[in-house]
């Protein structure tokens, strides 16, 4: 290991130990998706569909809380340029790509819990069973899929003040939640809403884990139409960091 | 103005211009720092100080002319590890503890001290377990210079150090800051207590309007502002003919019934005078140095050259 990836290593370390001590952050971040996951499938119970709403609340669920940790992670971003950790950061050996490497890979690492908190909800509340391949799968894509809203979150957080990022990264994970089907199913959507739904990066998020536990791998339009959002905001990270990162 | 000995300049600045839109921070400095230096850099607030240190650690790029650190880009020799910095305005990163915060950026640098070593130097060692954001300010402040401290770096800056201190915590932070200087460290800091620069640095700077206007030992510049005053009563409410061009004497101005001359040696200075005129009231006295450096740079700027309060014109 290169001593460039060490320092990128120690300084996702720093983040996450800050991220984790953060009580807001572990109680809505990762709380809010398992308690919402609790009361859904307790409630929206209803007869024929009994394991299958567990199954699809925990994917949406899941979705919902990988989402919103991925924007917090801007939300962090936002916060150390109003603080100057950023400035400092610069006026040390750490180059801007080790710190934006160490960020995205810092805001990555934080879906995780979020993502395997509901997946152990389910399995131990609701009694969910899958094959040990597709809970791995799902994690995995969960995780992994999480980047573009990574990406977006980090951009807002480069570009907007501290409480604007705060205020806008919560937004679109609302708006990407509720238009992606991740609290109520896009099928109980009116048809035209549902069209619409069904090319948002929540929808085709949430559809890696949908398509994961149906048994089988996600679409090719899927992934290409996600990959495609990862590039916008991933784009939209790199305009974001070069406008702010230089003079943050 | 102090030669670099043939090495290659610590810092060196050579005509660099910073804009702003229609402001220029910095305009036209030429500057060079040697290994081993003491500078202060002096000025008011908004004297173009910042800047300047901006632009010698890479955050910022000159709009014109050049800086260089160690002979090179400055981003490549802060990214070598060569610099340690304490920045203005920086609140301490919240959810970590000093001695994570410092063995984090000691473990950035390829050659650091050992974080122990750094806390202590700092005096800092009795708050490694306390959470950063809980410090008090003064404590805050010595964490940002352990922050600068922690890779062992060839030069030091330090933007305001005690900008946010009161007289006790700044005379415990000069405590620590000589510490470490007796360890042959180049040191750089900005300050707008002339006080200050005087006793911790043995090359003071001074810059307005982003502009050098006088570099040297704080003697060789306290004795360019004149830092004496003799005063006496006017007689008329003029000035009497001849005491401007006395022996040492930069100033001289009448109000409210008195003449004042400021002077670069009292001593002579009152002695020539006797000499020409019979003064009623004479007092001669030091004028502290802060009211030397507020005159120093309430003076026009003479176009880029180090020139210091020119003689005679009564104001």
């Amino acid at each position: 290991m290169s001593a460039g990836t060490a320092t990128v290593l120690r300084y996702v370390g720093v983040e996450l130990r800050r991220t984790f001590r953060d009580v807001g952050f572990v109680i809505f971040g990762i709380g809010t998706p398992v308690l919402m996951y609790s009361i859904f499938t307790s409630v929206g119970d209803q007869g024929g569909t009994a394991g299958g709403w567990a199954v699809l609340a925990m994917v949406g669920m899941a979705s919902y809380g990988a989402l919103g940790a991925a924007l917090t992670a801007g939300s962090a971003v936002a916060e150390d340029k109003a603080n100057g950790w950023l400035r400092q950061l610069r006026v040390t050996p750490l180059t801007p790509a080790q710190v934006v490497a160490g960020r995205t890979l810092t805001g990555s690492l934080m879906v995780l819990p979020a993502v395997v908190v509901v997946l152990l909800t389910a399995r131990l509340l609701n009694g969910v069973d899958m094959a040990a391949w597709q809970w791995l799968a799902l994690t995995g894509l969960l995780w992994v899929g999480s980047l573009p809203f990574t990406m977006l979150g980090i951009a807002n957080g480069y570009l907007l003040s501290q409480q604007t990022a705060n205020v806008t990264n919560v937004t679109c994970n609302l708006a990407f939640a509720v238009i992606g089907g991740l609290w109520f199913p896009v099928s109980e959507f009116p048809s035209g809403l549902a069209a619409v739904a069904e090319w948002t990066p929540g929808y085709l998020f949430a559809r890696l884990g949908h398509d994961t536990v149906d048994g089988h791998a996600p679409g090719l339009v899927t992934v290409a139409v996600l990959a495609a959002w990862l590039l916008v905001f991933g784009a939209y990270a790199a305009h974001g960091y070069r406008r702010a990162g230089r003079r943050a | 103005m102090t030669t670099t000995r043939g090495h290659t300049p610590v810092v060196a600045f050579r005509g660099a211009v910073k804009e702003y839109g229609a402001v220029r921070a910095v305009d036209g400095l030429d500057l060079e720092f040697a290994a081993g230096e003491r500078v202060a850099l002096l000025g008011r607030n908004g004297a173009g100080k910042s800047t300047s240190i901006a632009l010698m650690l890479g955050l910022e790029e000159p709009t014109a002319g050049s800086v260089e650190l160690f002979g090179g880009p400055p981003r490549e020799r802060v990214e070598s590890g060569r610099v340690g910095a304490m920045l203005q305005d920086f609140k301490p990163v919240s959810r970590l503890t000093v001695r994570e915060l410092i063995g984090f950026v000691a473990s950035a640098y390829p050659a650091p001290l050992p974080v122990a070593e750094v806390l202590d130097l700092a005096g800092i060692s009795h708050l490694a377990k306390r959470r950063v954001e809980k410090l008090s300010g003064g404590q805050t402040q010595r964490v940002c210079f352990a922050v600068a401290l922690a890779g062992d770096p060839d030069l030091l800056v330090l933007d305001e150090p005690t900008a946010a201190l009161d007289v006790q915590a700044r005379q415990e932070f000069w405590k620590s800051m000589r510490a470490l200087t007796d360890r042959g460290k180049t040191v750089l800091f900005s300050t707008h207590y002339l006080e200050e620069a005087d006793r911790n640095a043995d090359r003071i700077v001074v810059i307005d309007h982003g502009r050098l206007i006088a570099d040297g030992g704080s003697a060789e510049i306290k004795r360019a502002v004149g830092t004496g005053r003799v005063s006496f009563d006017a007689v008329d409410g003029a000035l009497p003919e001849g005491v401007d061009t006395l022996p040492g004497v930069v100033g001289a101005e009448t109000a409210d019934g008195r003449v004042r001359l400021r002077t670069t040696d009292p001593d002579a200075t009152t002695v020539a005078l006797v000499g020409l005129l019979l003064p009623r009231n004479l007092e001669v006295t030091q004028a502290g140095l802060e009211e030397a450096f507020l005159t120093l740079t309430s003076e026009p700027a003479a176009s880029g050259t180090p020139a210091v309060a020119e003689k005679g014109a009564a104001r």
